[in-house]
Formats: C-alpha cells, sequence, structure tokens
C-alpha cells in the first residue's frame, strides 16, 4: 500500500508542477539554511578526545599579572612559562604528560629534485602521540632522554612522508631542517583532529602540524615559538642575556597537558601544583591568588570558546527560519489538498477508510520532505562551499558535510514535511465524503 | 439485504436545523431493482448516503445483510463499503488525473488484492462495460455516457452485491441513458441488488419497485410490474 500511496504522491506532485516546486523549494531553502549553520556548529563541537575526558586535562597556572586577571575565560592564561613547564615535566604524578608548542622549520633532502619547503612543526615532549592517540604508521616516538637533551629525530606526518619519500618506510633516513640533519625515527598515519583540541591558542581548525620533533633540542637551535607568545611585564629573566633571556622569561607560550588516570593521582597533582605555586611565590613569581586549572577536553574546547555564541545563536535562527519555511509549505499544502478533496471523498466512497486517505496524504508530504531534503543538501553544500572560499582554507575541516550530516538533513527534511503535512492530511480525512460527491 | 428503521438524519447549521430524514423506513431485498422518485431536496442522496455507510444517521436503526452497522468503526464501515457496496454518481466522479484502468484499480488497492488478480477483475470489468480498448484513456477523452460506464466498470470490479446509483443518467442524453439503464439491467439480472435514484419516471417505471420519497420521508409504495426484458424489447 506504502508503493501505492508513494505512486499517487509522484503523480499528483507532477499535477501541479509549479504548486509542487514552491513548497519542495520551501522545504528545499529552510533545511539548506539549517543545515549551512548547523553543520558549522556541528563539526566545530567535535571532540575527538572524548574518550579520554576523564583522563586528560589541560594545565593552567595562574603565574599573571598581580594588577590584572589575564584575559581567558577562567583568568588564568592559557600557556604556561618555559620554567614552569620544566619545573612540571621533573613530577613523576601523571601517567603522562606533554609540554609542546608550535614551531616551523624549511625541509629539504639530500639528492633530491624536491624543492625546500617550510613545514609546520610541533616541539613536544615524546608522550604527545600516546597522550594524543596519535597512530603511527612506522616506527615510533624518541626515548626519554630527547626530552631534555638535544638529539636530532624527527617524527613525520604521513602527508610529509609521502612528500619526501613517496609514501615508502623512511625510519632510519636523514632529513634536512633548516640544514641540520635529522633522522627519522617514526612516520604517522593520517591524524588530523578538527578542532584541533590539543592547540587551541593558534586557530582551532588548521590541520596538524607536518613535522615532530623533541623538546630538548631548544637551546641549540635557539627555538621560539610559532604560536601565540604572551607577556605582562618587562622585568623579566633578570641577568640573563639573548635567547637564555627569551627561555627564561615571565612569558607563557607553552602547552601543557597531563594523563591523571584516577581520582587519587588527580588529588596527589593537585597538591603537586600547589606545591609548586607556594614554591614560587616564596622567589618572588606567582604573585596572584594562588590559582591553577586542569581541564578535561570537553571543558578545554567550551573554555576556549571554540563554538562562539554566535554561532550557537545563528544555530536557533536558522531552525527558526525552518519553522517559517514549514509555516509556508502548511499553507501551501492545505491549499492543494483542499483542491483534491473531491478525490479523496470518491476515494472514500470506494472503500478508503480516513485511517486511509490520512495516511496517503501525509505520504505526499513526506514526499515532498524527502525532495525538499535532496535539494537541500545540494544548497548546503553550495553554502558550506562558499564559506570555503569565504574563508580562504581557513575552515576547509568544518565548512563539510558528512554522510551522518546528510542523513540528519534528509531526517530534519522529512521530520519538517510530516509536521507541514500533519493537519492538511487531517484536515482532508475527516471532511464528509459525501460533501464532495453532490451532484455538480 | 437492506432493512431500516425510523432512520432520522438531521443536518444541524448555526442557525438552521433541516430534517432531510425523518421516520425513514425501507426494507430491500437480495436481488432487487428498487428505483427511487422524490422531488428535489426531498433526502434522496441523504438515504443513498446512509445506505451506502458514507454518512451515519442521527438515529433508528440500520441493518445491511443482518448486521446493525449502527455501531461500527470508520475502518469497519469502509471495509464493508469497499466489499459490499458499489456507487454511482450523477456526475461520474472519475479521478481525473488517472487512467480508466488506474481508476477502475482504486476500491481493489483498498482491497488488497495482489497485482495479478486486479488486473484480471479491471479487464473483466471493463470488457463488460465494453471499453476494453480504453484502458489507458483519461476520463476527460471519453463522452459522458462512456465515462459513466467506466464508473459502473469500476463499481462492479470489486463484485459488490449491492450497487447505489444516484440519478446516474441525469448527466446524459436519452440514449446514453437508455444504454446506461440496460446495463445496470443486465447487472441486476446477474443477481446484484441496485437502488437507484432518479429523475426519470420512465426509467423508475422499468425498475421491479418504485418508491417516493417526499420531505424525508417514503409516501408511497407502490409495486411495479417486473418486466424488464419486455421494456428492453
Ligand atoms: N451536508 C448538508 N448540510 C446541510 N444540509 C444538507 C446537507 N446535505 C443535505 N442537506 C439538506 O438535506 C435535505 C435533503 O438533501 P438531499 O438528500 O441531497 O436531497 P435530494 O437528493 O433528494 O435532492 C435538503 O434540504 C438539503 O438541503
Ligand atoms: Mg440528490
Amino acid at each position: 500500500m506504502i508503493g501505492y500511496y508513494i505512486s499517487l504522491a509522484m503523480r499528483s506532485l507532477r499535477g501541479t508542477p509549479i504548486l509542487s516546486a514552491l513548497m519542495i523549494a520551501a522545504i528545499a531553502v529552510g533545511v539548506g539554511a539549517s543545515m549551512t549553520v548547523l553543520t558549522l556548529n556541528y563539526m566545530m563541537s567535535q571532540n575527538a578526545l572524548e574518550h579520554k575526558d576523564s583522563v586528560l586535562y589541560a594545565v593552567q597556572l595562574d603565574s599573571w599579572d598581580p594588577n590584572q586577571a589575564a584575559d581567558t575565560a577562567n583568568e588564568i592564561p592559557w600557556q604556561l612559562t618555559y620554567p614552569d613547564a620544566i619545573a612540571l615535566l621533573r613530577s613523576d604524578i601523571p601517567t603522562r604528560q606533554v609540554a609542546m608548542h608550535r614551531f616551523g622549520f624549511t625541509v629539504n633532502i639530500d639528492e633530491s629534485e624536491l624543492r625546500p619547503f617550510t613545514a609546520n612543526t610541533r616541539v613536544t615532549t615524546r608522550d604527545f602521540f600516546s597522550l594524543f592517540d596519535v597512530p603511527f604508521e612506522y616506527g615510533g616516538t624518541w626515548n626519554k632522554e630527547a626530552d631534555t637533551a638535544a638529539v636530532q629525530s624527527v617524527v613525520l606526518s604521513k602527508e610529509t612522508n609521502d612528500k619526501l619519500f613517496g609514501g615508502e618506510n623512511s625510519v632510519g633516513k636523514i632529513v634536512k631542517l633548516n640544514g641540520e640533519p635529522f633522522t627519522v625515527i617514526g612516520v604517522l598515519k593520517h591524524w588530523n583532529p578538527s578542532p584541533k583540541i590539543y592547540d587551541l591558542n593558534n586557530n582551532p581548525f588548521a590541520d596538524s602540524e607536518e613535522l615532530y620533533i623533541p623538546f630538548g633540542l631548544h637551546r641549540k637551535f635557539e627555538i621560539y615559538s610559532w604560536g601565540n607568545t604572551n607577556g605582562w611585564t618587562s622585568r623579566t629573566a633578570e641577568g640573563a642575556e639573548g635567547y637564555e633571556r627569551f627561555l627564561l622569561g615571565e612569558h607563557v607560550w607553552i602547552q601543557y597537558w597531563v594523563e591523571l588516570d584516577n581520582a587519587e593521582q588527580r588529588e596527589a597533582y593537585e597538591q603537586f601544583l600547589t606545591g609548586h605555586i607556594h614554591q614560587q611565590k616564596e622567589q618572588g613569581r606567582f604573585e596572584r591568588p594562588l590559582k591553577f586549572a586542569l581541564s578535561p577536553p570537553s571543558e578545554w574546547l567550551v573554555l576556549n570558546e571554540v563554538l562562539e555564541n554566535d554561532n550557537r545563536v545563528l544555530g536557533w535562527a536558522s531552525l527558526a527560519f525552518l519553522l517559517v519555511c514549514v509555516i509556508n509549505a502548511v499553507a501551501l499544502l492545505l491549499a492543494k489538498f483542499l483542491r483534491k478533496a473531491p478525490e479523496a471523498g470518491v476515494r472514500r466512497a470506494l472503500g478508503a477508510s480516513r485511517n486511509a486517505i490520512f495516511t496517503q496524504h501525509l505520504i505526499e508530504s513526506s514526499c515532498i520532505g524527502v525532495l525538499g531534503g535532496l535539494f537541500g543538501i545540494i544548497l548546503a553544500l553550495a553554502g558550506l562551499t562558499g564559506i570555503r572560499v569565504l574563508a580562504m582554507g581557513q575552515a576547509d575541516q568544518i565548512a563539510a558535510m558528512n554522510w551522518e550530516m546528510m542523513l540528519a538533513a534528509v531526517g530534519l527534511a522529512i521530520l519538517a514535511s510530516i509536521l507541514a503535512g500533519l493537519y492538511p492530511a487531517w484536515r482532508i480525512s475527516r471532511t464528509n465524503p459525501s460533501v464532495y460527491l453532490k451532484t455538480q | 439485504m437492506l432493512k431500516m428503521q425510523n432512520i432520522r438524519k438531521s443536518y444541524r447549521t448555526d442557525t438552521i436545523e433541516t430534517h432531510a430524514l425523518r421516520d425513514f423506513s425501507l426494507e430491500v431485498n437480495e436481488g432487487e431493482f428498487v428505483s427511487v422518485t422524490g422531488p428535489s431536496g426531498s433526502g434522496k442522496t441523504t438515504f443513498l448516503n446512509i445506505a451506502g455507510l458514507l454518512e451515519t444517521p442521527t438515529g433508528g436503526q440500520y441493518l445491511l445483510d443482518g448486521q446493525e452497522v449502527g455501531n461500527l468503526s470508520d475502518s469497519e464501515r469502509s471495509r464493508l463499503r469497499n466489499e459490499k457496496i458499489g456507487f454511482i454518481f450523477q456526475g461520474f466522479n472519475l479521478i481525473p488525473d488517472l487512467n480508466l484502468f488506474d481508476n477502475i484499480d482504486v476500491p481493489l488497492r483498498y482491497r488488497g488484492f495482489n497485482a495479478k488478480e486486479r488486473r484480471r477483475r479491471i479487464e473483466k470489468s471493463l470488457e463488460q462495460v465494453g471499453l476494453s480498448a480504453r484502458a489507458k484513456h483519461l476520463p476527460a477523452q471519453l463522452s459522458g455516457g462512456q465515462q459513466q460506464r467506466v464508473a459502473i466498470a469500476r463499481a462492479l470490479a470489486g463484485e459488490p452485491r449491492f450497487l447505489l446509483a444516484d440519478e446516474p443518467t441525469g448527466n446524459l442524453d436519452s440514449l446514453m441513458a437508455r444504454q446506461v439503464m440496460e446495463l445496470l439491467e443486465f447487472i441486476n439480472e446477474w443477481g446484484t441488488t441496485i437502488v437507484m435514484v432518479t429523475h426519470d419516471p420512465e426509467l423508475a417505471r422499468r425498475a421491479q419497485r418504485n418508491i417516493q420519497i417526499v420531505d424525508g420521508q417514503v409516501s408511497d409504495l407502490r409495486q411495479t410490474i417486473a418486466q424488464p426484458e419486455a421494456a428492453i424489447a
């Protein structure tokens, strides 16, 4: 019977092409607009580390200006100073911990046609890969000693390995970074979480880094940060000169994460942080009231306002717009169904029950929904393409629809059209057929 | 077959109440061909609609095939209508955007027959009304008399035992009217009970029995001589 109703619906839609096109357009425009916004919001609210939400924490310490709180959501700087990071790394309480920041190298390999190129680089301690579940294709991470001593090892992203070595196992090969030889010790599988949860300070929707090098190389290569570096005082690292003055200074540029597997571990670590801050206070640092924060990934995303409030409002506005489109579709459907009421009367006389008439008309409106949904997806894809073009590469990862969102679009369209069809279908099924069977 | 006792039907609008049928009692036996006449607005259509389970009476008792139908649900009434009753209207009431085949298909769909059985019945009933060659035509491509024959084919496809016709010849010229009447008489001979509302006294006389409705009541039961064959000749 469903098949019969669908064929009747298609025939009916073809019978009034302009009205049908209007109804399909109403649903398509509503679905297209709301799916464009909802897709952005959905992609922005992804949490690649959701499965580790109960054990991973971003660490913040309030080492900021005694006269003015840091300008962040929780009034603690997002990042740590280098000396604090080094001090925290000495703790053996966390199961794993990572100190890191963004950097960049010029890359080339000897005897290669490939022109040198600049590669985004992550300078990090060795636990980065296990802490954030980064998968290796070949090799693995460096030894513990490389976190403190200058060991010229490098881990390549899949994309970099494809570019440099055509995707083959390059472990043991030499890559030149800023002209210095580095030994490849690992190659990653494709890995590109969006938002880039482990580094939200520098564009949360940027791609993952192309190279990863050990944290012990700072002094040897005089590595600065390619990410945000924020300071509040000029009295900094007194007595130190040149690079040492930068490294030991009071500005924040190191991102810090720990893995704490249970409540006891977390409590112990909080005590450790408290102790560290007290100790620093004695040396004249940390002049603000004692404050630190351990934020799991989900909270970290909220704190960093990856999904801005404006986007939320826009999400609701787009649904309100869809509602307006649905109301339009209700009016059009009602007009159409009432015009076809005599046919419903004949069907009743020939044995159709009220339920049969109701179902037939609801299926007709669902067909409009399916068609509206398909056109809505096309409109949403066009909208997202427009956003990608306008954002010039900054939004490639978020302004993209996956299968789930496409299914959601069709689902939303069917839901909208069923809502739009309920009242007209009910009206037509309750009408007394004899009214329409009178002699004309 | 059909037994109505003290049926009442009133229509209430904001201002007035119309009594379309009052203390309406009538019995129609299996196999009969009954014609119904009466002035316009006297309640003939209302009677047919109640008989065909399209409307519910305000009061009284209606037995169809011995079954009290007053308390049935809409879907039960619809099923009875689908299985036992065929309707023919003055305005033919074919569905304009369905071809003849699909028009006749409508009651069979609600009956739940499979595709093969539906096709068999559609072809058979088109043949009965002499329109087999036109199965793929739309109603608008046919003359009035042909359209009414399609409507009859549609009413017959489900093999109903009871055919209700509301002025089936009212929109037809006398030649076509006679053809339709002959078709109905033929159907009746094969055992289908027919109740036909008509304004045409000649056609009314050709039925086995004629009843007259005046002011919502059966006014005068007078037996006509049952001689349809003679009338055709
Ligand atoms: N749906 C309705 N609403 C109000 N009054 C109605 C309705 N249907 C019929 N009537 C009234 O009931 C009476 C009988 O109508 P009807 O059965 O159609 O008469 P007939 O078919 O004999 O011409 C008329 O007065 C008519 O106006
Ligand atoms: Mg009438």
